[in-house]
């Protein structure tokens, strides 16, 4: 498929470096049926996050939101807050980066997965100036309906381990590395 | 805007709506911001036989419909100083190419605490234009008064 589909929509730093290509290194995703849950020890993302106003004003932008408190800096440096406010989704934008390719959590990246919700604990919004790092772990594992479901817990701490938000990350994911395989040759890897 | 106080809110208040258009365009974007490149969202030929979702064509991301739908809980929050300090939302129907998916909230419950804690829930729906739900959310919202 094309990279200019997601090249013409490049607007900051991170979206230059960050690979838009799930499939290689696929075979190294956690798979549903592998994930150990003897050890529940927290692992830290592979990246951390250095927000930058761009990365803040290009989610707000990218949902449509025209909101000046999250688009407009010189707006929100005079308002009560005191700088650029972050849409609360932007938590998506952090997980995604700091998990990483071949890090813990991986599984997100999976070709083949889907979403059924998601619940995300604010503490504090995100700051334009914070560098951020994840701790994750397994948090529940089950299967529904035919569905298999994988929950890690993924806390957002900034560079002063302050807790800014948890996110219970749920995604209905092939159930083991074979039907992984088969999505990543265009076959339907699942069985509901 | 008049500001919302805990003593000015009601259960059953209906927040201002938005709605937003989508297609491939947008998924396209989408990805880029979010860093989700899952292809069932960007790549219509492996789509076609892949179909996690069992539809033969990208659908739109999950955090994508939330954050339209949050987006109706801040422009209403923010003005006043409100928190966010929950989400939690559902998924019910993947969102295709070509439709407008509306978002509508309302406020839920309202929970008496103590100044600094007092709350409401939002309970927030999108909808795309035939009336079908795509996505339910809740929100819980904190007063500083």
């Amino acid at each position: 498929m094309s990279k200019t589909h997601f090249t013409k929509n490049f607007k900051t730093e991170k979206q230059r470096v960050f690979s838009t290509d799930f499939f290689t290194k696929a075979d190294k995703y956690e798979a549903w049926d592998e994930i150990d849950f003897s050890n529940l020890k927290e692992v830290d993302g592979e990246n951390t996050f250095e927000i930058k106003a761009e990365d803040l004003k290009y989610y707000a932008e990218a949902v449509g939101d025209d909101n000046p408190l999250m688009i407009d800096e010189e707006y929100a440096k005079k308002s009560p807050y005191g700088g650029l406010v972050a849409h609360p989704l932007f938590s998506t934008t952090i997980c995604f980066w700091c998990v990483g390719v071949e890090g813990k959590g991986n599984w997100i990246r999976t070709p083949g997965a889907r979403n059924p919700g998601q619940v995300i604990e604010i503490y504090e919004g995100f700051k334009v100036g914070e560098t951020i790092h994840i701790k994750i772990k397994p948090h529940d594992r089950y299967i529904k309906r035919g569905k298999c479901y994988l929950t890690y817990q993924m806390d957002a701490y900034n560079q002063n381990n302050v807790l800014k938000t948890r996110m219970y990350a749920t995604l209905i994911l092939p159930r083991t590395r074979e039907d992984i395989k088969k999505f990543l040759t265009g076959i339907r890897g699942l069985e509901d | 805007m008049n500001k919302v106080t805990f003593e000015s809110v009601k259960d059953g208040d209906v927040l201002p709506s938005l709605t937003r258009k989508v297609g491939q365009e947008t998924f396209w974007k989408y990805s880029v911001a979010s860093f989700d490149y899952n292809p069932v969202h960007n790549d219509p030929e492996w789509v076609k036989t892949a179909q996690p979702f069992k539809i033969p064509k990208t659908v739109g991301h999950g955090m994508m419909t939330m954050s339209y739908m949050t987006s109706v809980v801040t422009s209403w929050a923010l003005p006043s100083m409100l928190k966010i300090r929950k989400i939690a939302s559902k998924f019910t129907r993947p969102v295709e190419q070509g439709w407008e998916v509306k978002c509508t909230g309302r406020v839920a419950e309202k929970h008496f605490i103590c100044k600094g804690k007092n709350f409401v829930v939002i309970e927030v729906k999108a909808e795309n234009q035939h009336g079908d739900v795509l996505a339910v959310g809740e929100y819980e919202v904190v007063f500083p008064d």
